[in-house]
């Protein structure tokens, strides 16, 4: 097990607060026993993936040690006629993919970044992407984890198989702790077929057919696999720009279910005022990928991106309300509007850095005052002490409490990481 | 109890939600004594709360006596879910039945867990919407009790079960608070634990569902097979072609012949098993979905293949599906249905185990089961006025469990593990597996009041006398 002190240490920083050594276990009984040891010792822990979704949350309050699991990045089973997998969490999901690919499947994790993230990061930060509306979330597709808790214990849960009522749903749990209660070490999934046709049809926007287009997307027959109205992100995600955006959908399933459902398209911005709608199968899938990298984009040291969730039916709603707080506090806006799920991302940014410090935090504060379950994505080092990262605290907040104290007693996993500090 | 003290309990019970409400009679409590599983104890009361505040009320009280509390949907649950095994007060959600919203734009809905399965999707009809989770006894079975045990059903295949449509709930904890938990709040997903945990982690009064737009399109097709294991090949390759249909099931000949005495739905009487194949969707996938599957269940020895005609058809041959464990009162005394899953390669390994296990013990088998998601229900036949029988199927019971766990499975599908199969779970986990569970009890129900003696075992070393487990009678078990 490799272990560096600083200066091996800068990527595993939380602005001034770094750790004073990363380990890297190489295999799960080094990390239960490097977990079990800095329990007793009393040192912090937090845990790293591919590290794109450390920009949840609040910095840790204690923080002593980094373990890097991406050397736990293995192949365990995969079992493709089965239509299930089980990979060491540390892989990346661009591997995981990849490996899927293979054999035509795929797992619908919609993660960003797919190069650096992990399978567990992916996990453990609770992610979930535009595509869940046709597919799930990653803890649907999940049946299967190992995890190493703070005393080194190694518990698993679930199975291998797709239908699973055995114990505790303990999977669940760990999905979206980020790092707080255990380490996933490893997932088990069921894997979907990958459709035969996958299209992006993209069409500008302009302004007065927004809410028509939005309302005609939400009625077509063959729904899309993601539908979302993008304002811009003009460097991140492809399409220009219309007065109002641009509207950018993707279909997946079978070449004559994918062609009706263009035709349909078409026909339904037709008559809702948008103008043209450009369609493409070749590049299909980076475009996506590009689309949910996006998410976790920043402008340097200029932007908070937030994610925003409710009802799909309320969603141009906040999105007034978001709009208007930005303007009113002077910050630019850049938005997706997930026509199918609801949710709202927004990033906001300041085009003077001056302005950062200045007008974040009070239109943070407004925000939360407008609207409840709101979470940072990313944000300024300097700034997260400053926002309310996780929003209104959850009705449950005392037994989640409860948990972390029963799981982790002495507060080594990530303390103060999470919702209401725990 | 003490009959003082359980009076003094019933007394409090009736001051806090009325006497109405309150049943303390031996009669009027036998029938909250056992569910589709076995006859245990009676309770010492069963109440009938209208609200999550009659709920919490009751909750207080027991915990302050000291009872246990036992959640009861419909009593269909085939483990002993529902018994009242340690007595105490057995909380019967028949008056809480409602659907309290209906949210067809967002398509989602907020029920009372009394609410019978199949009247969400009668209700959500009208909207073109529809409820995923099918488990066979939908037409009685409850939602609360429906997601107590993550319960699944033919179309779990596609839609998954119960868990992959829980959004939220309401439920009320240990020391009698009414909480909230949704998928959306940040937050440690309690949602995800609560679902599927048996009534061992709090009562829940209220749950937020996913609801799905109905397909414009399904078609029903049956092939005949020579025997249950050719025809469980073929499913294994079904799914192996990365075709996943939205329901696969297996009856074997003894079930068909028992289904279609009952029902007269058209399934072939000479085959040695039938494929019961759905798909649904779009228009435009039917043809080149069902040329892929009868490809295969061609190649792999299928008999016969055809189409259910019209939506008259289809309905007649679920219905005949659905009600497969009740027509077979007609041939058996008794029976006793096990739910283990198994990877869906090792179909044909698995049902030809569970031949070789039943035969051993000179018992008779007849298979249904939901063949896609690999989730096995082999129903063993015996006579309970034998006592040599009812010893044999348990026996063989527990033989089949462990020969699934040694193909990669596990001992439950979607019934549960409840009262019956709690002392096998440690064949599926460690020590360690099953102590990091009891960590999330220890937080939800430090006094162990919630459902006591109910999926974990017993944890006595060896030698715990206990009464043996009675199989389930015939009348009135799913699966």
């Amino acid at each position: 097990m490799a272990v560096n002190s600083a200066p091996g240490t800068s990527g595993y920083a939380f602005g001034e607060r770094a750790p004073s050594r990363v380990i890297t276990p190489e295999s799960v009984e080094q990390l239960a026993a490097a977990l079990r040891d800095c329990d007793t010792k009393g040192e912090a822990v937090v845990f790293f993936g591919g590290g794109t979704l450390q920009g949840l949350g609040h910095a840790p309050a204690r923080y002593d040690v980094a373990v890097n699991l991406r050397a736990l990045n293995h192949v365990l089973e995969y079992e493709f006629r089965d239509l299930t997998i089980s990979v060491e969490a540390g892989m990346t999901v661009e591997q995981l993919n990849a490996t899927l690919a293979e054999r035509g499947q795929f797992v619908p994790l919609d993660a960003p970044q797919t190069a650096r993230s992990t399978v567990g990061g992916v996990l453990a930060g609770g992610w979930c992407g535009p595509r869940r509306a046709a597919y799930g979330r990653p803890r649907d597709a999940l049946i299967g984890t190992t995890v190493v808790l703070a005393d080194g214990t190694i518990a698993k849960a679930g199975g291998m198989v797709v239908k699973n009522v055995t114990g505790y749903d303990m999977s669940k749990l760990y999905c979206g702790s980020l790092g707080t209660l255990g380490a996933i070490v490893r997932a088990n999934f069921k894997t979907l077929p990958v459709p035969q046709t996958r299209r992006i049809a993209i069409a500008r926007l302009p302004e007065r057919t927004h809410r028509r287009a939005a309302e005609h997307i939400a009625s077509l027959d063959v729904e899309p696999a993601a539908a979302l109205v993008v304002q811009g992100f003009a460097d991140d995600i492809d399409g220009h720009d219309g007065i109002d955006g641009r509207i950018f959908l993707l279909f997946e399933g079978s070449q004559t279910l994918v062609d009706r459902s263009t035709r349909e398209l078409r026909s339904a911005l037709g008559a809702a005022g948008v103008p043209e709608t450009t369609l493409f199968d070749a590049g299909a899938g980076m475009a996506f990928a590009r689309l949910l990298d996006a998410y976790l984009v920043r402008l340097g040291d200029r932007s908070v991106t937030y994610r925003i969730l409710g009802l799909p039916s309320e969603l141009l709603t906040r999105w007034e309300t978001v709009s208007r707080l930005a303007r009113e506090h002077g910050l630019n806006l850049e938005t997706l509007q997930d026509i199918r799920t609801g949710d709202l991302i927004a990033r906001v940014s300041a085009t003077l850095s001056g302005h950062v410090t200045e007008r974040i935090p009070g239109f943070d504060v407004a925000l939360h005052s407008a609207l409840p379950r709101i979470a940072v994505l990313t944000a300024p080092e300097s700034l997260r002490g400053s926002l309310a990262m996780w929003g209104a605290l959850p009705p449950s907040l005392q037994t989640m409490r409860a948990l972390k104290a029963r799981f982790d007693p002495k507060g080594t996993l990530a303390p103060g990481r999470y919702v209401g500090g725990i | 109890m003490e009959s003082a003290t359980r009076e003094r309990f019933a007394e409090r019970l009736i001051d806090a939600i009325g006497a109405d409400a309150v049943l303390t009679a031996p009669e009027d409590l036998a029938v909250y004594s056992f569910d589709a599983y076995s006859e245990e104890r009676l309770p010492s009361a069963a109440v009938l709360p209208k609200d999550a505040r009659d709920v919490s009320a009751i909750v207080r009280i027991a915990n302050e006596c000291g009872e246990p509390i036992v959640p009861r949907g419909a009593g269909t649950g085939l483990c002993g879910g529902a018994a009242p095994v340690r007595g105490g007060v057995v909380v019967s959600f028949a008056r809480m039945n409602r659907i309290l919203s209906l949210d067809a734009a967002n398509r989602r809905a907020r029920v009372q867990p009394g609410l019978i399965n199949l009247d969400l999707s009668k209700a959500a009809l009208p909207h073109g919407l529809f409820f995923g989770p099918d488990p066979s006894s939908q037409k009685i079975s409850t939602l609360g009790g429906n997601t107590g045990t993550n319960a699944g059903g033919p179309h779990a295949l596609s839609y998954g079960s119960m868990t992959n449509h829980v959004l939220g709930l309401e439920y009320v904890d240990g020391s009698g608070e009414i909480l909230h938990t949704a998928l959306d709040d940040f937050g440690y997903d309690l949602t995800g634990s609560l679902v599927g945990s048996e009534g061992t982690l709090g009562i829940i009064t209220a749950i937020d569902l996913r609801l799905m737009r109905l397909p414009p399109a399904i078609r029903v097709f049956l092939a005949a097979f020579a025997d249950v294991e050719t025809a469980s090949a073929a499913v294994s390759a079904i799914v192996a072609a990365g075709i996943v249909p939205t329901a696969l099931e297996i009856m074997d000949k003894l079930i068909v012949q028992a289904v279609e005495a009952h029902y007269h739905a058209g399934f072939p009487l000479d085959a040695g098993a039938v494929l019961l194949v759905e798909i649904a969707g779009q228009p435009d996938d039917m043809q080149a979905g069902e040329r892929a599957i009868g490809e295969i269940a061609r190649a792999h020895g299928a008999l016969s293949w055809r189409s259910a005609t019209d939506a008259d058809e289809r309905d007649a041959l679920w219905a005949a599906r659905k009600g497969a464990a009740g027509a077979l009162g007609r041939i058996a005394p008794n029976y006793y249905i096990q739910d283990a899953t198994v990877p869906r390669t090792r179909l044909p390994q698995a049902v030809h185990r569970i031949d070789e296990i039943a035969r051993a013990y000179k018992l008779l088998v007849g298979n249904v089961f939901h063949a896609g998601d690999g989730n096995l229900h082999p129903l063993l036949i015996f006579d309970r006025r034998e006592r040599r029988q009812v010893e044999a199927v348990i026996a063989a019971g527990t033989e089949i469990l462990t020969a699934c766990i040694a193909l990669g499975g596990t001992i439950s599908g979607e019934h549960g593990i409840g009262y019956e199969k709690r002392e096998t779970l440690p064949l599926v986990f460690s020590s360690d597996d099953l102590a990091t569970m009891g960590r999330v009890r220890d937080v939800f129900d430090p006094k162990r009041l919630f459902n006591p003696d109910k999926i974990f075992p017993s944890g006595a070393v060896c030698g715990e006398v206990r009464a043996q487990p009675q199989p389930a009678a015939g009348a009135g078990a799913w699966l």
